[in-house]
């Protein structure tokens, strides 16, 4: 049952929806029709913060082919949400919850209406009349936090919808012993996740009268329970399917269409279907958070880091959605992976008018490590250390306390990591230790290159507390020997390839040829849940609970019971949230560690940087499929190198200006680093199946702060606000004194 | 309006609204659905199909503009039951993740190895550019690509 010759663990094997998806038969939401079916559009706010004083839905209704409208009175429980349900399903009047009358920015949803055709339902939108009082809006995050700022939400005076701190050690004594100290204020913006395919649902009412939506998203089971909760009907009762998922990222962790579908269909007891366009998915899904961080770091002349203070600023927007679990997740990795023992830092995510920020790949760790590596940069240039020698100095290690004052879950190889990717970039390891050995200058007189290194680390799997879960069902059918294996798993396969790789591991875990596999998967009527294809968690927890469902099924097997069948649900170990005074936690049971170098070219005319060539070296414990995996990092580089050069999603007053992928520009096959390569390390986690950890968010974490020391060495300039846009660095350069006035 | 075209082979007579675009006539008409939307400004290249012989942007034409026209989409890109070369690529050397963009992909890539046996890695690039992807990073597109060009040179 371990990976031995024969095993199918560490294979390429070739995904298995890969078939379907050359031809052209994968069929994603928007694909599937039913006979019969009637179309939804949805009527969003057009006020950043108001109250809906009436919703006339007279004119739209009148209209003919147009079935139904339904407004806030439609809605049994009128509120959602991942965390906190702090989201009308509707906005609008005669809710019996206060402040459910409240638009609190334009993704707001205040009506849906339901036609005969998608045209016809477009024009009934255009004729439904919203009346508002408007009410004042805020739309900074720091603004919000006054007190003189409007109250957004009934039950959160100070718009703080979390707050955490972390008080160790002593940080007079740790100011003290510094011999030098660097502060910096590091701010990043939104962005957007860009998944090519578009929001789209089909509502329905199954053959056992479940209200069914079929829908891409996450979490099959969360998705169900956000509908029967807002439906106020039983669990049973509502039935969620993923077909084919076109990307995710995060950013179909929260609720889009499924609930307003749920409600439709049930109500009417016919398909309804919607399918949303570019604009709409851009509009009216949440955002990485834009996060500012304020950062004061101290170390003694030999570099050891000696005090840390931080504060981190979060837009939540209007609502919560995971806002304060990413910040949680700022809050822990905004010190980097080093050990320091007087640390305080002040944590904050606060609601605003702004679209709502929410889960996107990297969970709030891409900005704190552009602190956090920004910090090191800047100590080891004070120090005139080199960036690698002076992280390894600091790195956790087996057995490091971390901020949050417990240790690290063993299998920490942040040294390593960090090792392995100066060695197989350009750093050599002589006497004086690590040496970055500069790039070769351009020809080119305005051209300057740069190489720098960041790295970090992150959770595998669901953090401070939450009953993490994952269930796995087998069944193994057969007489003399195992003829054919059924998977059961709810878990969803965005893209990554998750469906594969569960196949694979059942494979292992039972001892058969993959191809005696069958996976039955992502529908909440024929498995229970698996959790969330989010947190790099789905390979580690799924692996988990298919051992433990194979280990019975073999069990029964041998009993001789024909077909054998069993099921398991995996608990990981448990973890705690903050203390709200000191920040003492256990706060994730895995995590998975990563860094990249990079080399970059500075153009000082113009500010544009050339990203040339990326080595990211990433710990996945154990490779359970070795093309996918470095598919998920070639991908998540060059996601994290719009993010970091390119991708600005400019809103103003609440309202988001470029919701195209005409304005907002993504990496195209010309922007992207021609050398990418990857330094896979497979240090395995002690509790990971066959020793996995997660590893597809990892790569996204390091590239920003990489590339902002890149720019440094190339020029002298520190750029500390994301995206770093020509227009910034070319203002940077000029600043300093640098290139033509 | 009427409009005639063939589609994968097929002759296809359906009456349209003058305003619909070949895109929406090749999903919803003739539930075509490999085709896909991805940004409705023609960016990202999702809905790439031929158009005698040439690739075109299925949300940059009208049906209209496509009459008696031969065009074909990804469902008729494979041939006599044998996948086109550059879906087997596509397939083996992990050229997609989710699978959204991949049909347009294709059918850019299939035209453009057509025409240009041999292209370089650089000019894959360079053509590829007008087909998005959110998933990949594009290394193993253009890996794939370029294995079906330099076979296509090979055999020339």
């Amino acid at each position: 049952m371990s990976a031995e010759a024969g095993s199918v663990i560490g294979e390429s094997i070739k995904r298995i929806d890969a078939r379907g998806k050359v031809t052209g038969e994968t069929r994603y939401p928007g694909d599937i029709d039913i006979e019969g079916q009637l179309w939804m559009r949805i009527k969003f706010s057009e006020r950043a913060h108001a109250r809906v004083v009436a919703v006339d839905v007279a004119a739209a209704e009148a209209l003919p082919g147009v079935v139904r409208v339904f407004t806030s009175l439609d809605v049994p429980v009128n509120e959602y949400g991942l965390v906190i349900k702090d989201q009308p399903v509707l906005c609008g009047p005669g809710g019996d919850k206060a402040g459910t009358d409240v638009v609190r920015c334009y993704m707001d949803m205040v009506a849906v209406a339901v036609a005969e055709t998608d045209t016809i339902a477009k024009q009934a939108i255009a004729l439904i009349q919203v009346h508002y009082e408007d009410l004042p809006a805020v739309f900074d995050a720091e603004e919000a936090m006054l007190a003189s700022a409007p109250q957004l939400h009934p039950d959160c005076a100070d718009n703080q919808v979390a707050r955490y701190r972390i008080r160790r050690g002593d940080m007079a004594a740790g100011w003290r012993a510094a011999d030098v100290v660097v502060e910096g204020m590091y701010e990043t913006t939104w962005q957007e996740h860009a998944y090519l395919q578009p929001e789209a649902g089909l509502g329905y009412i199954d053959e056992a009268n479940r209200v069914t939506v079929v829908v891409a998203g996450q979490w099959t089971h969360e998705d169900q329970e956000q509908i029967y909760h807002a439906l106020d009907l039983p669990p049973g009762q509502v039935r969620v399917i993923y077909p084919a998922i076109g990307g995710a990222f995060g950013g179909r962790e929260d609720m889009s269409v499924q609930i307003v579908l749920a409600l439709a269909a049930w109500k009417l007891r016919r398909p309804v279907k919607i399918q949303w366009n570019r604009e709409e998915s851009i509009r009216y899904h949440h955002k990485r958070h834009p996060i500012k961080v304020r950062a004061k770091w101290g170390a003694t002349g030999e570099g050891l880091l000696t005090a840390m203070e931080c504060e981190v600023i979060g837009d939540a927007g209007a609502y919560n959605y995971t806002s304060n679990k990413v910040l949680g997740n700022a809050h822990l990795t905004v010190s980097g992976a080093y050990e320091v023992e007087n640390i305080h830092i002040d944590t904050y995510a606060v609601y605003t008018n702004n679209i709502p920020s929410g889960a996107f790949r990297g969970f709030g760790a891409p900005q704190a490590l552009l602190a956090a590596e920004g910090q090191m940069n800047r100590l080891a240039a004070a120090l005139n250390m080199d960036p690698l020698e002076i992280r390894l100095k600091n790195s956790i290690r087996e057995g490091s306390i971390g901020s949050v004052g417990t240790p690290f879950p063993p299998g920490v190889s942040m040294p390593q990591v960090f090792a392995a990717c100066g060695a197989e970039s350009w750093w050599r390891q002589g006497e004086a230790g690590w040496q970055l050995q500069a790039p070769v200058a351009p020809s080119d007189s305005s051209k300057r290159r740069g190489r720098g290194l960041a790295g970090g680390f992150k959770n595998v799997g669901f953090s401070f507390g939450f009953p993490e879960h994952c269930w796995a069902g087998i069944e193994l059918q057969g007489s003399a020997e195992i003829e054919r294996v059924i998977l059961y798993h709810a878990g969803a396969d965005v893209g990554q390839g998750a469906h594969t790789v569960l196949m694979q591991m059942a494979a292992d875990a039972l001892g058969v040829p993959f191809e005696r596999v069958q996976l039955v998967a992502s529908d909440t009527a024929t498995s229970g849940s698996s959790g969330s294809a989010s947190a790099s968690r789905l390979s580690f927890m799924s692996g988990n609970a298919i051992r433990g469902a194979a280990e019975l099924a073999l069990r029964k097997w041998q009993d001789e019971e024909r077909p054998a069948k069993a099921d398991f649900m995996y608990h990981p170990p448990e973890t705690t949230p903050f203390d709200p005074q000191t920040g003492y936690a256990e706060p994730n049971f895995a995590y998975g560690y990563v860094a990249e170098a990079v080399e970059v070219e500075v153009d000082i005319e113009t500010g544009q940087v050339q990203l040339l060539e990326v080595v990211c070296a990433n710990d996945v414990g154990k490779v359970i499929n070795r093309q996918q995996l470095e598919g998920q990092i070639e991908g998540a580089i060059v996601q994290a190198q719009g993010y970091a050069l390119m991708e600005y999603l400019v809103s103003r007053d609440g309202r988001i200006l470029n919701p195209y992928l005409s304005t907002y520009l993504i990496p195209t096959s010309l922007d992207v680093p021609p050398r990418v390569k990857s330094v896979v390390l497979e240090y395995p986690d002690p509790i990971g199946p066959w020793g996995a950890r997660g590893m597809a968010e990892m790569p996204f974490l390091p590239l920003a702060p990489a590339i902002a020391a890149a720019i440094y060495a190339a020029t002298g300039v520190w750029i500390d606000s994301q995206p770093f846009t020509a227009q910034k660095v070319v203002a940077a350069l000029r600043a300093a004194g640098i290139g033509e006035v | 309006m009427n409009v005639s075209m063939t589609i994968n082979g097929e002759a296809v007579s359906r009456e349209v609204e003058a305003r619909t675009l070949l895109v929406h006539f090749i999903r919803e008409d003739l539930d075509l659905t490999g085709t896909k939307i991805g940004c409705d400004t023609s960016q990202c290249g999702a809905c790439t199909i031929h158009v005698n012989g040439k690739i075109a942007k299925a949300c940059t034409l009208l049906a209209a503009q496509a009459d008696g026209a031969d065009i074909t989409t990804i469902e008729g890109l494979a041939e006599n039951g044998e996948h086109h070369p550059m879906q087997t690529a596509f397939w083996e050397n992990h050229g997609l993740q989710c699978g959204y963009c991949t049909p347009g992909m294709i059918m850019a890539s299939a035209a453009f190895v057509r025409d240009n046996p041999g292209a370089s890695e650089d000019d894959i690039r360079h053509y590829l550019e007008g087909n998005i992807c959110r998933c990949t990073g594009y290394h193993n597109i253009v890996k794939a690509v370029k294995q079906v060009a330099d076979a296509a040179a090979g055999g020339a």
